[in-house]
């Protein structure tokens, strides 16, 4: 139990900045903040940046990274006399393979800059337009007031970009019709699902982009407070996010914004383990309901959106509902395509929502070698086979196909690759990442990934007799999303790529 | 939990009341939801997913012990599909726990709720994962064990020591398949914030916590029955039950949360602190000081006759008031009634008294 | 007053309370149960406010923890009354129909305003407001006391200020709420039931009253004294006189738990026969003529009554070793070899049955019915339908009208000076209990605490050169024991605090034995000591665990 004087959500940067989880940094963060030393160190260990303490070379372990070389890259570094730690995917797919060096330094080792769409006055985040400072949807919004702006919402058709795709205005309604005036706006910027760096990219380019979106949903639902979860591994993203915000005083004095970093926990981009993360405990997701609308930050009323789709709204504002809709091609708006794996220009496209992989790659240049296979939204899609290459790249055609749209990061692999191994990656990715905290995910996780290494190195498909099963139970058991789609990998390589998992 | 309305359950149609879940319902009917993770002392956490359960409108599963009713709610409790989870999810667990000659997981000295589950499902067989949990080795306190490999993470031993011990000595640590409970630093108890109260092995439901003093479970080796008592230390009056062996106290427990006082807990005294029962240093004949100024061993009947003369002969020379008794409040109501009597009608002095203000 | 010195509420209630109001006792040491409540009633919402120099285990959790000087109690509850009545949130319809004498209330706490409160008792007069406040406006705001409050040379003036502020809010006859002394012994509420003092036969019957004594005399056919007797405080005292010649003692340490141990002590040198029933050799058994050896409370039958009147069944589970028996027989073999008739009670059972129908509070208890009512029964239970009474005064609360009781503050009999500057507070930790001849014989306490210790402030300790774990020697007027100094966050300045559990190092040699008017109590509570550091013999320092 906490006292009432204790200050639980500062613990985990104190660790940081102590150095990380050690018995002594423990005890002094709980001489500073009145937190219990074992919650302290119980929430320390859950985060890979602090739970061991010293430097070391991280070397990412995503699925481009590994088609690249990330394992002979990781054997050189450790040769050359230096501690490696393999990570999960770092975010940097397009740049691949990646590394942070041990002062946190992103140290790419193939390409160094990130293609991304010329700038175009038809595109809601215009990653390549000019900045603009003078928040004028902001000025705007205030003026149409709430019901206005969420109509145009409505019309808009936005979508949530972080993988769930819900229609944005609804959790807009549901936050302004709370009893609680107390209420919180919290943007989602812990992009971690491999094969994802588009909130990366608008961080670094369009900044004012998401800090208009955040200052009119803190201002229509009645909030000075403001909280950005980046993760911990953008450093360069968090500094730039710095200088935006220094740029925009003028503009966001009614606010008070507040970044915080993420320490190492893909989890934490799960909506209720950020909201975990943010008051300083362990990142485990939270039973839903009640929703974080209801009850989130600090258990109070708390809007929470994705990058990107914070940033899709001050356009919105701007241009009208209707505008933003009709930039759709299946389904509404522009949308902000990553692309790795073998293509020639990997990168960030922004293009109508509902292009197919074709289009998308001729924009990066065309194929590498011949085509095999697709992820379509990062790791938790599974993999399509490249027979799918003119569906709809929408919310609605991918998961009729049986996958997702997610987080729009989409890995192409060639027939050079083993599905069995591209499998493996992703399995891995998701037992790393499993919080823990619920059985079917916590087991089946590493269940399921054993199994798979045991066919890659036995050959026999006898290894799968129950990972249908297994599957099948983390879909149904586990608490949260992660743990409903970790299987997912194998599952669908299995059904898309029979001739790779037979006896051999 | 005023308002009144009634809800679907397997069919039948029950009371419920506003803010019940589906737990606080069904317990008042004969439909039983297996459960790992829950304590009524403790928030729902959910976290086992053994509870889940159907519930009309809702795509997922959900879990009983957290969800909470609204009118004309349906909510069914066994179906195909909750009979597949649980069969999977029940050899998951095996799958990650130490297991028995049967394919079980084992029994142990604190009982195993998981390994009487399991024995309702079809066993799939499932190859072990090899979670790489770490324990505390060095742990030297002398009362509470903990074997990771018979820890299922429902975090009852944490959620109780922060919700209802309020002393925050464990905690979950690490994640995914290392998740574990640790202290900070992986410290001994002894040296934490632990009070050593032993309600983490109270409400651990695997046995992955014991009691390093009573490591066996009687009950299972055609033990005698435990006999209920109250505690002899402080003036709550927890309620015991003794666990009796060769006539000798070999552990003490708390009987189950809800019925006695004590609601399930017991203090460290309470729950540890008997080895003084059967210690050698007790008194185990009667002394008389002799002419030598030394305690001498000697029979109940010369003890008593000593006893009676020594009194008799002071009040005989100084009167009765020139007596007291002292009583005891760690005597019985029974022992306090006879030595005041003793006192009043033996002796005719209201010289009797205890340690009244303590 | 209101009633018995019992809880006037149940201990299960305590988790429904919106606010608690925790005053002179260290609930999560002495009452970890208790506590557990209290922490519950905390986690589902309810204040709680903690009134403790110390700031113990459970002020951590307060959400005010009013830190006041030793012995400053009436000045703190005055001021708290002087607030709920100048801002008129007392309750008039309670008073009017239940009370007498506010008026005297009224005009005593005038004088005491949380301004000059602060300057005397430290705690800051915005949170006495605060306090006062909270408890006056809260239903279900219950008060929690024990020897904090009692032993005090002003005991009872403190307990008496603790009712008005009850009484004057109507705090009373409410679930959850009431004025609750915790008792400090397994049986302590059970052996004055019993009638285990000078002044009351079984069933609180006064000796004096003349009625009562006829019963008694009829049912136990002898003549009976008409005075009251000696309480233990003078008891102890009359015997260093040599007014008190015998000592029969049960099951009690009284060289280790009696203030002021070397008069009792000498006493007992000076007496002509001492008895000592005990189950293990302690510091007062030196003293006896005859040990008889006694049997343990899982070794006999019987009935403990805890601190919320319940009456709950203590049963035999073994035998008790070599030839020591239950203490209820070797009672009825001393009283027959003494030419009483005592009954031949075939079992405890028959004892309890004599006992219950002597006293009408627990006329309704049985064997029989505690076997089936596996929480007990609370007393009132005047017959054998009655279901026990959980809460006291709930439905149309007293008989009769409960007297305010105007009181005004007293110093402690013993305060600190140039020769003993500090003052000296004693009391219970959770991993012993009283004289450790149980808790010492297992291994969690023993390796918890070893010893005995001194909690000193870091400023004072600064004073004395200590570091944490070194030896100091402790001395007041009455004696000298050696102790480790813990450093502790605990205490305030000028103050240190000692356990009573330690028999090569006891507490009571220390403190005061100059006891309340009322009750006889002594003042463990404020004593004033020196320390001096032992040079040599530096021990490894112990951590305090919760520090």
């Amino acid at each position: 139990m906490l006292k009432p004087t204790a200050d639980r959500e500062r613990i985990i940067e104190l660790l940081e900045h102590e150095g990380g989880v050690t018995e002594a940094s423990v005890r002094k963060v709980a001489a500073q903040t009145g937190v219990p030393e074992a919650d302290i160190w119980g929430t320390g260990k859950f985060y890979t940046l602090i739970n061991t303490p010293g430097t070391r070379v991280r070397v990412c372990d995503g699925l481009t990274c590994q088609m690249f070389g990330a394992d002979e890259l990781a054997r050189q570094i450790t040769e050359s006399g230096k501690e490696v730690e393999r990570v999960s995917c770092l975010g940097q797919c397009d740049l691949a393979v990646a590394t942070l060096s041990e002062d946190m330094e992103l140290v790419t080792y193939t390409k160094k800059e990130t293609n991304i769409s010329p700038a175009s006055d038809d595109l809601a985040i215009n990653l390549a337009g000019e900045v603009d400072l003078g928040y004028s949807a902001l000025a705007k919004a205030r003026l149409m007031g709430a019901d206005a702006v969420i109509e145009q919402l409505k019309i808009s058709g936005l979508q949530g970009r972080g993988g769930a795709g819900f229609p944005a205005h609804f959790k807009w309604t549901s936050l302004i019709n709370q009893a609680e005036t107390e209420r919180y706006v919290v943007c989602n910027a812990d992009e971690a699902e491999p094969g994802t760096f588009k909130d990366r990219e608008t961080m670094l380019r369009q900044p004012h982009k998401m800090l208009e979106g955040l200052a009119i949903a803190a201002a229509l639902i009645g909030t000075r407070e403001i909280y950005i979860y980046i993760r911990g591994e953008y450093v360069n993203e968090v500094a730039a996010l710095e200088v935006a915000i220094d740029e925009a005083k003028g503009q966001l004095e009614d606010f008070n914004v507040t970044i915080v970093r993420g320490h190492g926990a893909y989890i934490c981009g799960e909506e209720t383990a950020l909201l975990e993360s943010l008051e300083g405990k362990r990142g485990m997701p939270r039973l839903k309901p009640p929703f974080p609308t209801e009850s989130g930050f600090r258990s109070k009323p708390t809007l929470i959106h994705n990058v990107e789709t914070i940033a899709c709204v001050p356009s919105i504002v701007h241009h009208g509902g209707q505008w933003f809709h009709d930039l759709g091609r299946t389904e509404a708006g522009s949308k902000l395509y990553c692309i790795s794996g073998h293509v020639n220009q990997p990168g960030v496209y922004e293009l109508p929502l509902g292009v197919t992989l074709d289009e998308l790659v001729e924009q990066a240049g065309g194929y590498v070698g011949t085509p095999l296979a697709f992820s379509p939204g990062g790791a938790s899609s599974g993999f399509l086979p490249i027979s799918q290459r003119t569906l709809p790249l929408d919310y609605k055609s991918l998961a009729a196909a049986g996958s997702m749209m997610g987080s729009a990061g989409i890995v192409v692999l060639n027939d050079t690759v083993d599905m069995a191994r591209a499998a493996d990656w992703q399995l891995k990715f998701f037992e790393r990442e499993s919080c823990g905290q619920c059985a079917p995910c916590r087991i089946g996780t590493q269940f399921i990934r054993r199994q798979n290494e045991k066919y890659i190195q036995l050959g026999d498909p006898a290894t799968f007799e129950h990972t249908e099963d297994v599957a099948w139970e983390m879909e149904e058991g586990s608490i949260c999303g992660l743990g409903m789609i970790a299987a997912k990998p194998l599952t669908s390589a299995r059904e898309h790529f029979p001739e790779h998992f037979k006896t051999r | 939990m005023s308002d009144s309305f009634s809800i679907k359950l397997n069919g039948q149609t029950v009371d419920a009341f506003t803010g019940e879940t589906v737990f606080q319902v069904a317990a008042r009917t004969e439909v039983e939801i297996p459960s790992l993770c829950h304590d009524d002392r403790l928030a729902p956490a959910g976290a086992c997913r053994v509870c889940l359960v159907e519930v009309a409108g809702q795509r997922r599963l959900q879990p009983g012990c957290a969800w909470v009713v609204t009118p004309d709610m349906e909510i069914i409790t066994e179906s195909d599909r909750i009979a597949k989870h649980r069969k999977v999810l029940y050899n998951l667990y095996m799958a990650d726990h130490e297991l028995d000659d049967a394919g079980l997981p084992i029994e142990t000295g604190n009982g195993n709720q998981l390994r009487e589950l399991c024995k309702t499902v079809p066993a799939m067989n499932l190859e072990p994962v090899i979670a790489p949990r770490s324990g505390r080795p060095r742990d030297d306190n002398p009362y509470i064990q903990f074997d990771p490999e018979l820890c299922i993470l429902c975090a009852r031993c944490t959620r109780y020591c922060d919700e209802v011990e309020a002393v925050n000595a464990i905690t979950l640590s690490n994640r995914g398949g290392e998740t574990t409970i640790e202290t900070a630093g992986q410290r001994s108890l002894i040296d934490t914030t632990c009070e050593l109260c032993g309600g983490c092995i109270d409400t651990c439901p695997t046995g992955a916590l014991i009691e390093k003093k009573a490591p066996v479970n009687l009950v299972q080796l055609g033990g005698t029955e435990a006999v209920r008592s109250t505690c002899n230390f402080c003036g709550v009056g927890c309620q015991l039950d003794l666990h009796v062996q060769n006539d000798k106290l070999v552990k003490v427990t708390s009987p189950e949360p809800g019925e006695t006082l004590n609601d399930g807990n017991l203090c460290v005294k309470g729950r540890f602190a008997y080895d003084f029962v059967h210690h050698p240093d007790r008194i185990t004949q009667p002394l008389i000081r002799g002419e030598d100024g030394l305690l001498h061993r000697a029979t109940w009947e010369e003890a008593i006759k000593a006893t009676a003369d020594g009194l008799m002969k002071v009040r005989d020379k100084h009167g009765p008031d020139s007596l007291g008794f002292v009583s005891s409040s760690r005597c019985t109501g029974e022992e306090n009634y006879l030595m005041q009597k003793l006192s009043r009608a033996a002796f005719g002095t209201n010289n009797v008294h205890q340690c009244a203000a303590t | 007053m209101f009633g018995a010195g019992a809880m006037t509420n149940a201990i299960d209630e305590i988790r429904d309370s919106e606010m608690m109001f925790v005053i002179g006792s260290n609930t999560t040491e002495a009452h970890p149960i208790i506590a557990m409540e209290m922490k519950r009633a905390r986690q589902r919402g309810a204040k709680l406010v903690v009134a403790d120099p110390r700031k113990i285990w459970l002020a951590d959790m307060a959400d005010v923890h009013m830190q006041l000087k030793p012995g400053t109690d009436v000045w703190l509850l005055s001021a708290m009354a002087n607030v709920i009545i100048s801002e008129g949130l007392y309750d008039q319809a309670f008073i009017d129909e239940h009370t007498r004498g506010f008026d005297s209330i009224r005009q005593k706490v005038k004088s005491y305003t949380p301004e000059e409160a602060e300057q005397v008792t430290g705690v800051p007069a915005e949170d006495i407001r605060t306090v006062a406040r909270m408890y006056a406006t809260t239903k279900h705001a219950g008060i929690y006391y024990t020897l904090g409050i009692t032993e005090h040379t002003h005991g009872t003036d403190n307990v008496y200020s603790l009712a008005n502020l009850v009484l004057m809010t109507g705090h009373l006859g409410v679930r959850a709420a009431g004025m609750n002394p915790l008792r400090g012994q397994n049986n302590v509420q059970g052996a004055n039931d019993a009638g285990a003092t000078p002044i009351y036969y079984p069933g609180y019957q006064k000796v004096t009253d003349a009625n009562v004594r006829r019963k008694f005399e009829d049912a136990w056919g002898v003549s009976l004294s008409p005075d009251d007797g000696l309480n233990l405080n003078v008891m102890m005292k009359e015997m260093s006189k040599g007014n008190v010649k015998a000592l029969y003692v049960m099951g009690e340490d009284i060289v280790i738990s009696e203030p002021n141990v070397s008069r009792v002590e000498a006493g007992l040198n000076r007496c002509e026969f001492v008895v000592c029933q005990e189950i293990f050799h302690n510091e007062t058994t030196r003293f006896a003529d005859v040990v008889l050896p006694g049997a343990c409370f899982a070794e006999k039958d019987g009935v403990f009554t805890n601190s919320d009147r319940r009456v709950q069944r203590v049963r035999s589970a073994v035998s008790p070793p070599g030839q020591a028996r239950p203490d209820w027989q070797i009672l009825c073999d001393v009283a027959r070899a003494c030419g009483y008739p005592m009954p031949n009670y075939a079992h405890a059972g028959e004892v309890f049955a004599e006992y219950a129908s002597l006293s009408p509070n627990i006329a309704g208890i049985s064997y029989q019915r505690l076997d089936q009512n596996v929480a007990g029964l609370q007393w009132p239970c005047p017959d054998k339908n009655h279901p026990g009474t959980p809460t006291l005064h709930l439905n149309g609360p007293m008989i009769g009208r409960a007297e305010f009781q105007a009181v005004d503050y007293r110093p402690s009999a013993e305060l600190p000076d140039n020769e003993y500057p500090l003052i000296l507070s004693t009391g219970r930790t959770l991993y012993h209990y009283n004289s450790a001849t149980q808790t010492r014989r297992d291994p969690g306490p023993v390796a918890k605490q070893r010893g005995n210790f001194i909690e000193i402030s870091k400023r004072d300790a600064k004073i004395y050169g200590l570091e944490h774990g070194e030896r100091v020697r402790v001395s007041s007027r009455r004696g000298t024991v050696e102790a480790e100094a813990w450093i502790s966050p605990r205490v305030r300045f000028g103050c240190i605090w000692m356990p009573m559990h330690f028999a090569e190092s006891r507490a009571n040699l220390l403190t005061n034995d100059e006891g309340d008017a009322v009750t006889g109590t002594g003042e463990y509570k404020v004593c004033a000591v020196a320390i001096e550091k032992i040079k040599s013999n530096v021990a490894q320092p112990v951590e305090l665990a919760n520090s």
